[in-house]
């Protein structure tokens, strides 16, 4: 089994806070990997880290056996990115951001304008193509973002967060194109606050806790029978009581202060 | 008193939090926090020692100042520096604050901070300096509050009314437009001086006898008067205080719920492909067409150039106003407007902002950012250089010296260039963020306004010091050293160039992070 990503130690600290505590990440080639984990679990972090986006106080990453800061030019060629907060370049259109992108990346202008016209339609965008990106909406914002990130087919695939706050249409349309890009022996790692989905889709899971990873493997493993969300809540330690010794003011029949 | 307590504080953990962890950010507070204690001391030194002057002559100054200091505080915020870190009202507004609450809050939050407490300390200045007597010096505190309580509401007042006026993207690009007469009103005593008006006692006693009737000037006046009249004048000062005060709440609550209509938009046409014409495919041509879009689409952009071509035109009135004209003032004019454009490439990151990483994933080496940089500055000089001749051209004619039309193009283009490789090197070592939403006006993100500030002045003194070659041979009428201007600023742009990609490759993590501050 060949491994797509593999960091050693990878470790991030903003103060006397640590936010990544010396994480060793496994994901093998070819999966389809979710990167699950409570909120402030560090996992937006572990992806900046490992796309060389943000400089790690410690530990290495290796993509596809290189490493990400000392053979920048073999690992950027190698992925693709969808960071959490969709900043993109606003005032192009989005065909061209692809076009900027493409050609950024040493494609050539006619290789990428074809390859555009494929990633709008797919995406349902088309119509939105020569719109300014900055008055897209969240989900149309997160296609335009992945169609970018797919642009000059990468072997692995970071995405945080492709799902927050996209409607079921757009949803669907990005698991679509995601399916077929795994099934062609690529890698996609994502990460996720939405177990169901996580279920649904990933053959690989890693659970980040508090800057640590408490649990990785295959799904079936680290489900070991139970539903992805009871074995996440097991894992990060969900709540002990049902909420009885506190919050009794809430509800009806209470005067609101 | 409990809203007013609570609000101060909030204000000093919002300024306290921005600090936190950020070097860059430590050393532009420090920065902000010594010129402030300078202008405090000196300020309240100056005024204070007008006690010295006749009372008329000192009255006279204190109006002016005073009235100075109002102007300053309804266009300064506006302008640049990110001198105001003030809460951001949106951010009240689901909270069951009635409004007069909301009001005293948001006024707290206005004087709490390093420039009011400056003011507050230049305007007691005053009091000491100009009072006179039991009656002089009660009147003259309250003078005080209120000239200090009329800088804060009008500043605040100028500041929503255009906010609400300009969140719009078509209002943010009617911004470009007002930025200028900015510009513009900010050399305006600088046209003044220059203009020989006669001496100084004359217009001292002219301008105070017109500034004499704002409410400043009026709050000034009750100081020096200090009997009836004063306390009259107070009243009419405490009643314009409230009515900005009025009308600030309601542009506020206005500009709280009035929705961002600028969505519906139009396509954009598909490009021409001009660029690809000219230069071979590949990054460079991609960064050129990017970069050529945004200088058209980006209202920052646009302010940019638009108050860099401002600047020049307006230096070259007001020289030409004060000194005999000669071959030199198209070279000089065209030099220093070639140094304006190239001066808004000392940041070249800020506006791509958050958006840099897409630049950051694709870049793997020292060369691909050379390139980005080679690209920026291409598109940059495209558009400037039939600027340069365009300015060359009429400066020379209407100085009427039409041989220095050649030599000016050519030192412009050298401005140019030697801008550009100064400015790959502060961008890379200074970056700051450029905020997004221009509704205040400010060149920075809060808390970056000491690094906004100091990438602004190395850039300008590093030009100004590789341009020595050129200035002092000019200086003496050896205008054939031009012919070397253009190959001298390539050369400043191509080692510039290579040294910021440089150092910028090896802190590229860095770079994203200081130019993707929140604002």
């Amino acid at each position: 089994m060949t491994e797509a990503v593999h960091t050693h130690g990878l470790f991030k600290r903003y103060g006397p806070q640590i936010a990544v505590a010396g994480i060793d990440l496994v994901v093998p080639a070819g999966s389809f990997a979710g990167l699950v984990g409570p909120n402030g679990a560090g996992k937006t972090t572990s992806l900046s880290m490992i796309t060389g986006l943000l400089r790690p106080d410690g530990g290495q990453a290796e993509i596809d056996g290189f490493d990400v800061w000392r053979d920048p030019v073999a690992v950027k060629a190698r992925i693709g990115v969808l960071p959490e907060g969709l900043r993109l370049f606003e005032r192009l259109s989005g065909r061209e951001l692809l076009l900027y992108n493409g050609r950024l990346r040493g494609i050539s202008k006619a290789d990428v304008e074809q390859r555009a016209e494929e990633l709008l339609q797919v995406m349902d965008l088309a119509e939105a193509a020569d719109k300014l990106v900055v008055d897209y909406s969240t989900g149309m914002r997160k296609k335009i973002g992945l169609a970018a990130a797919l642009l000059h087919n990468p072997s692995v695939l970071f995405l945080d967060e492709p799902f927050e706050g996209v409607d079921p249409v757009s949803a669907n349309t990005l698991t679509e194109v995601l399916r077929r890009f795994t099934a062609s022996g690529s890698t996609v790692i994502f990460s996720s606050h939405v177990m169901d989905l996580v279920e649904r889709l990933c053959d690989w899971v890693s659970v980040m806790s508090a800057g640590h990873i408490v649990a990785q493997g295959p799904l079936e493993l680290v489900r070991e029978g139970r539903s992805l969300n009871q074995a996440f809540l097991d894992l990060v330690g969900g709540p002990r009581d049902n909420g009885d010794s506190g919050l009794t003011w809430l509800g009806r029949g209470k005067e609101p202060a | 008193m409990s809203t007013v307590a609570l609000f101060a504080q909030l204000k000093l953990r919002l300024l306290v939090g921005n600090l936190r962890g950020d070097l860059q950010r430590k050393l532009g507070f420090t920065l902000t926090l010594i010129l402030s204690v300078f202008v405090s001391v000196i300020g309240f030194l100056l005024m204070s020692l007008l006690r010295l002057a006749p009372h008329d002559v000192a009255a006279s100054i204190v109006v002016v100042v005073f009235s100075l200091m109002l102007i300053g505080w309804m266009i300064v915020p506006l302008l640049a520096f990110g001198l105001d870190d003030t809460l951001d009202p949106a951010r009240l507004s689901l909270f069951p604050l009635p409004t007069h609450r909301l009001a005293v809050g948001m006024f707290t939050a206005s004087a709490t901070g390093v420039w009011p407490l400056a003011t507050l300390i230049v305007t007691t200045g005053a009091l000491v300096g100009l009072a006179t007597g039991v009656g002089g010096v009660l009147l003259g505190i309250i003078a005080v509050l209120l000239q200090f309580a009329l800088c804060l509401v009008t500043s605040r007042l100028v500041t929503t009314a255009l906010s609400s006026a300009l969140r719009t993207r078509r209002g943010r690009d009617v911004l470009a437009v007002a930025a200028i007469f900015v510009v513009l009103l900010a050399q305006l005593p600088n046209l003044v001086l220059n203009g020989n008006l006669g001496d100084p006692a004359e217009m001292l006693r002219g301008a105070s006898a017109i500034l004499r009737w704002t409410p400043s000037g009026m709050a000034a006046h009750a100081m020096a008067d200090g009997g009836l009249t004063g306390l009259a004048e107070l009243v009419a000062v405490a009643l314009v205080v409230v009515v900005a005060g009025w009308l600030w709440i309601k542009a506020l609550s206005r500009a709280l719920v009035t929705p961002d209509a600028s969505t519906r938009a139009a396509s954009v046409r598909r490009e021409s492909g001009l660029i690809d014409r000219f230069l071979p495919d590949g990054p460079l041509a991609a960064v050129v067409t990017k970069e050529l879009k945004y200088i058209r689409r980006e209202p920052r952009s646009r302010v940019g150039w638009f108050s860099s071509l401002v600047v020049a035109v307006v230096l070259g009135f007001s020289v030409t106003r004060s000194l005999e004209t000669g071959a030199w003032l198209p070279i000089l004019l065209t030099a220093s407007a070639g140094m304006m454009i190239a001066l808004q490439s000392a940041n070249s990151f800020g506006i791509d902002g958050r958006s840099l990483w897409m630049n950051a994933v694709a870049t793997g080496s020292e060369r691909g950012l050379s390139t980005d940089l080679a690209g920026r500055h291409l598109a940059g000089a495209v558009i400037a250089t039939p600027l340069l001749i365009l300015i060359a051209t009429v400066a020379g004619l209407l100085a009427g010296h039409p041989e220095g039309i050649a030599p000016a193009v050519l030192t412009g283009l050298g401005a140019l260039g030697i801008g550009f490789g100064v400015g790959s090197v502060t961008s890379v070592v200074i970056p700051y963020t450029v905020p997004d939403r221009m509704n205040a006006f400010t060149g920075a993100a809060p808390g970056q306004g000491g690094q906004a500030f100091v990438s602004g002045m190395g850039a300008l003194l590093g030009v100004s010091a590789l341009s020595l070659p050129f200035v002092v041979p000019l200086l003496f009428g050896l205008f054939w050293v031009s012919v070397l201007a253009p190959f001298y600023g390539l050369l400043a742009e191509f080692l510039g160039r290579r040294l910021g990609a440089k150092i910028g490759f090896a802190r590229f993590p860095e770079l994203l992070a200081a130019v993707s501050q929140a604002t």
